[in-house]
């Protein structure tokens, strides 16, 4: 067992890209955790999807053992996903530590999420250290990096350390400042268990996993614990530590990182945020819990052909004992049928999910364009939240329709502030604050509603600012404005995924363009489509879908089968994505064609 | 393991690639003449010819001989190339023996080759009997060469004839379609077959409409000439067997009928493409190459593909469809293990209300309205076709490429 003051408990945060899944790689190859060999492959990233996204989603870590002027210490480091939808993933794991490694990349600077982080990580109280990666890059600029960083945050600058996470330059250094600058954990003078659990996770052969950082007293195979929250009681049937692999320990005590194992079946039987302590010694002092993780983008998913209401069930439960950061309920359709409501982080969150649906699930999937929560105040003064502008109920009895707000602050280079002043203000924007991190590059901040930003706002700053743009958006609160719903007929048949709650300027407009993308998205069929845009149930806009008077392929001799085989394939493909309405089949691109807020 | 769709035996495609010239629509691989020496082209195809036939396990009872224009040939060489083919299929018992033509392409000397070498049939690229169409398809012959055509093939003693003509042409009016059909009627065709212009990639007519040049035909012009098409022919005494395709009773093209039938046939020639069992194969698209990789590995195969059943029940739907007679469900159980009435239950309740098909419990037929809109039809029912569990099994379990 280590004394406390020898032990360091740490998470790295960056924005994406800047190096945060390398610098753990070289972390635990210089204390000796890992190989080089086992390295070859980046550990900390371990899902597939992960991979191929290039994020971290889930938190991995590993406890290693470091000698520093003649003593051993255990640094516990805990990873943390580094996008902008899972702030509160990261604030869980920032709970369990005691410091943090500011993470920038040399030639980018200061990013959105950085600051993002920064703040996180000021928010959990955890100590800071600043540290300036990819100093062996031809185009590093390490001490601007550090003003910068000293200009948004107020981090003396001279405080940063270089790294190079690629040569290992810097990394002794980064070792040193971690035992000297980082507090150890502080001692529990009551010495009754005190687990925070900060994840969970789902293992085939051995239940959950659940993710502690001790604060006070010991956990041992056989304990009788219990959830504080919860109320429930298990026995504990392993305690254990990651190294990085997991790997079972005699005990667990205070300042520890590690997991627990205690037959659970399933994730929901563990709640994140949740105090474990021994049920014949129970703590009088449970920790502060966790924020519940605030789902803002909700979606659809409907069964697309060749999946049954109940096959996707069964993938949203066999998804849900791994993952409980969406939400999923029920809902039904009138065009759609049923599906399933569905809660996000952010898009990317959304993304992710519906993709390990499809291929853990063997699902296939129609979505209909994600929306935001809106605050809707009844004539008789009850609130509601609605997820869905279907849900909306009769304008005559509605006083008050609020939609989300969130604060955005954008990362530039000065050059592009006028393109980034235009789409945002066409995206009903307002502009707050001008900040230079350099003369060169600017940090604008804005307040947006949610609904304007969350498809596409990300894609257009990339494209207006060259790629150099980042952001990052915490939302604040509901605000009220003059915001209307705009209903859609495909064949004069309401479809209810198709609507949207608009501002009342900007409806007339959003109204013609949105059936004009739809008469692009929907094929001919062999009658004609009008499609109409309606406010109220007064028709505000009307395209027609010509119909198809003649398809049929002329010639299919021998040599043509092959061809006109593969071609039905890829048809049938897409139908996969499409959605019946009526006799109308809708293609998934059409409930995506809402969000296009034009130009 | 590998059912058979089709109760027929076996065809033999060959494939001549020269023309006169290139027609501003086609994109079958064929390649303007211009004086070549088509000698050692001559002796490749015999060499394929020969080893293709020697590989059959089955009788073949049908040939089609297209391209291209086989009868671009000269009469000695048609005499030589025809020789190779009555040689090699000796043993066969040979039903039906097409060959393509062109107007102006057939003279009393080559007709009467044709005639004493085995060539029971003859097809004829007519396409129109308006000067301006022609010239619109980029054709080299004119409509008087047409009549001059079938007499000297009537002549020779040949009876069992088709003629082509294209509709939908940019320009082409109801009434000079309607003439260019009675035109062809007057000839006593026993076959027609009557095809709406397709804009295929890469074709000259193609680029032409894509810069603007040419303007297509009206989609519901298209419609009607159809239709027009249809009941005109029905009036005369023809039988639409096939989307395209019309026939006095007994004169169906036993050939064709393979390949919508999902039947085997053997390939010869350039470009040629071939399906045995479950193994599709396409010669190389290529004059030279051809000759070359006949002549280093006695074949030209450049693309080979195994048909698993999904596959192949997909291909089934696509061509039976295509036949007036409809797609006969037991049969299909039969060859594919699927019950399409239960497989594709939406789409046909769908397809049944928009009356575009008709099913009883026998046949999936189009109506009137279904067969203008075939490939909507196709496609609803393929996009739900779903072959049974477990099927994908049997893909695993095909034989080996090569042992066909
Ligand atoms: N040249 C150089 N490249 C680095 C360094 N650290 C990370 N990288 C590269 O930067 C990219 C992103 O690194 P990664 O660790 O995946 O970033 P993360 O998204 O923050 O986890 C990868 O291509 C790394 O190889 C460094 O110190 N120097
Ligand atoms: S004659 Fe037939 S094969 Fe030759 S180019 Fe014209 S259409 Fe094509």
């Amino acid at each position: 067992m280590t004394d406390l003051t020898h032990i360091r408990n740490f998470a790295i945060v960056a924005h994406i890209d800047h190096g945060k899944s390398t610098l753990a790689d070289r972390l635990m190859e210089h204390a000796g955790a890992v190989s080089k060999r086992e390295l070859k492959a980046q550990m900390l990233d371990d899902m597939d999807l992960e991979r191929e996204m290039g994020i971290t989603i889930k938190a991995n870590r590993c406890s290693m053992k470091y000698k520093f002027e003649g003593e051993e210490y255990l640094l516990n480091l805990l990873d943390t996903p580094g996008h902008v939808d899972f702030h509160y993933e990261v604030s869980r794991a920032l709970t369990a530590c005691e410091g943090v490694l500011l993470l920038v990349d040399a030639a980018q600077g200061v990013q959105a999420q950085t600051v993002a982080n920064a703040y996180l990580a000021v928010e959990a109280a955890t100590e800071i250290i600043p540290v300036i990666n990819k100093i062996d890059l031809p185009g590093a600029h390490p001490e601007d990096c550090a003003l910068e960083l000293e200009h948004v945050l107020g981090i003396p600058a001279d405080e940063a350390i270089f790294t190079s996470a690629k040569t290992g330059q810097g990394i002794d250094e980064l070792f040193a400042a971690i035992i000297k600058r980082m507090p150890p954990p502080a001692p529990d003078p009551e010495d009754k268990l005190r687990a925070l659990v900060y994840d969970a996770k789902n293992d085939v052969h051995r239940g959950v996993i659940t993710h502690v950082r001790l604060f006070g007293g010991t956990m041992k195979r056989g304990d009788k614990m219990r959830f504080v929250a919860a109320g429930s009681e298990r026995i504990v049937t392993e305690v254990g530590k990651f190294t990085p692999k997991p790997g079972a320990v005699d005990s667990l005590s205070a300042g520890d990182v590690g997991y627990v194992l205690a037959s659970i079946k399933t994730i929901a039987d563990v709640n994140i945020g949740d105090t474990i302590t021994l049920a014949h010694n129970p703590t009088t002092r449970p920790l502060p819990g966790y924020q519940a993780p605030q789902q803002m983008v909700f979606c659809d998913f409907f069964p697309g052909p060749g999946t049954e209401t109940p096959d996707l069930r069964d993938a949203f439960e066999k998804l849900w004992l791994n993952d409980s950061s969406f939400t999923y309920e029920t809902t039904s359709s009138d065009a759609l049928g049923i599906g399933f409501r569905c809660g996000f982080l952010g898009l990317l969150h959304m993304k992710i999910i519906q993709e390990r649906l499809e291929r853990e699930g063997d699902v296939n999937i129609v979505q209909t364009a994600p929306t935001v929560t809106y605050e809707v105040e009844l004539k008789d003064g009850t609130v509601m939240h609605i997820e869905s502008p279907s849900e909306l109920p009769d304008l005559s009895v509605v006083a008050d329709i609020r939609e989300p707000i969130c604060k955005a602050s954008v990362i530039v280079p000065a050059a592009y502030i006028g393109d980034v002043l235009k789409i945002s203000l066409e995206r009903r924007g307002t502009h707050s604050k001008t900040e230079y991190l350099s003369p060169t590059r600017v940090m604008l901040n804005f307040e947006f509603p949610l609904g304007e930003i969350i498809y596409d706002y990300y894609d257009r700053l990339k494209s207006a600012t060259k790629g150099y743009g980042t952001a990052d958006y915490d939302v604040t609160g509901f605000r009220s404005d003059n915001l209307v719903k705009l209903d859609i007929l495909v064949n004069a048949m309401p479809v209810d995924a198709l609507s949207v709650i608009v501002h009342r300027d900007k409806a007339a407009n959003r109204g013609r363009r949105l059936i004009q993308r739809l008469k692009k998205e929907i094929s001919r069929h062999q009658f004609e489509i009008p499609l109409q845009a309606a406010i109220g149930g007064k028709i505000i806009a009307r395209e027609t879908i010509a119909a198809m008077r003649k398809d049929v392929t002329a010639k299919c001799y021998g040599g043509d089968i092959s061809r006109k085989r593969k071609l039905l394939e890829k048809q049938k493909e897409g139908k996969k994505r499409m959605k019946q309405v009526g006799m109308v089949a809708i293609p998934q691109g059409a409930f995506m064609s809402i969000l296009d807020p034009g130009d | 393991m590998n059912k058979e769709i089709s109760d027929h035996n076996l065809g033999l495609y060959l494939h001549w690639p020269f023309c006169e010239s290139k027609c501003g629509y086609c994109d079958f691989y064929s390649v303007p003449l211009k004086g070549r020496d088509v000698a050692p082209l001559l002796d490749a195809f015999a060499i394929d010819l020969r080893s293709r036939v020697a590989e059959c396990d089955k009788q073949i009872d049908t040939i089609f001989w297209g391209g291209g224009t086989p009868t671009t040939l000269e009469d000695d060489n048609l005499s030589i190339a025809l020789g190779h083919i009555q040689n090699a299929t000796s043993n066969h018992p040979i039903r039906e023996f097409t060959i393509e033509a062109n107007p102006a392409t057939v003279d009393e000397r080559k007709a009467a080759t044709l005639v004493d070498l085995g060539v029971t049939r003859v097809s004829l690229g007519a396409q129109s009997f308006h000067q301006n169409e022609l010239s619109a398809l980029e054709r080299l012959h004119t409509p008087r060469d047409v009549p001059e055509a079938i007499r000297i093939i009537r002549a020779a003693g040949i009876t069992h004839y088709n003629i082509d003509l294209i509709f939908g042409i940019g320009g082409q009016t109801l009434a000079s379609w309607q003439e260019s059909l009675a035109r062809a009627v007057e000839l006593e065709p026993p076959h027609l077959a009557c095809y709406g212009l397709t804009y295929e990639h890469g074709t000259s007519l193609t680029k032409q409409l894509k810069l603007g040049h040419i303007e297509a035909c009206d989609e519901q012009l298209e419609a009607d000439m159809f239709l027009a098409c249809k009941d005109y022919l029905e009036r005369c005494g023809y039988e639409q067997y096939e989307l395209s395709n019309y026939a006095k009773p007994g004169h169906q093209c036993l050939h064709n009928l393979i390949y919508w039938k999902n039947g085997s046939y053997q390939a010869v020639g350039p470009s040629a493409a071939g399906c045995l069992g479950n193994i599709r194969f396409k010669n190389v698209s290529d004059i030279n190459e051809y000759i070359r990789l006949i002549n280093s590995n006695g074949h030209a195969i450049a693309d080979r593909e195994i048909i698993g059943e999904t596959e192949r029940a997909l291909e089934g739907l696509m061509m039976r469809m295509r036949l007036i007679d409809g797609l006969d469900l037991a049969d299909f159980l039969r060859c594919t293990g699927i019950n399409l009435i239960e497989n594709c239950r939406n789409a046909i309740a769908r397809l049944t209300d928009s009356e575009l098909i008709v099913c009883d419990e026998s046949k999936l037929r189009m109506t009137r309205r279904g067969l203008l809109m075939a490939d909507t039809v196709i496609r609803e029912l393929a996009s739900e076709l779903d072959p049974p569990s477990g099927m994908s099994l049997n893909v695993v379990a095909s034989r080996p490429i090569g042992d066909a």
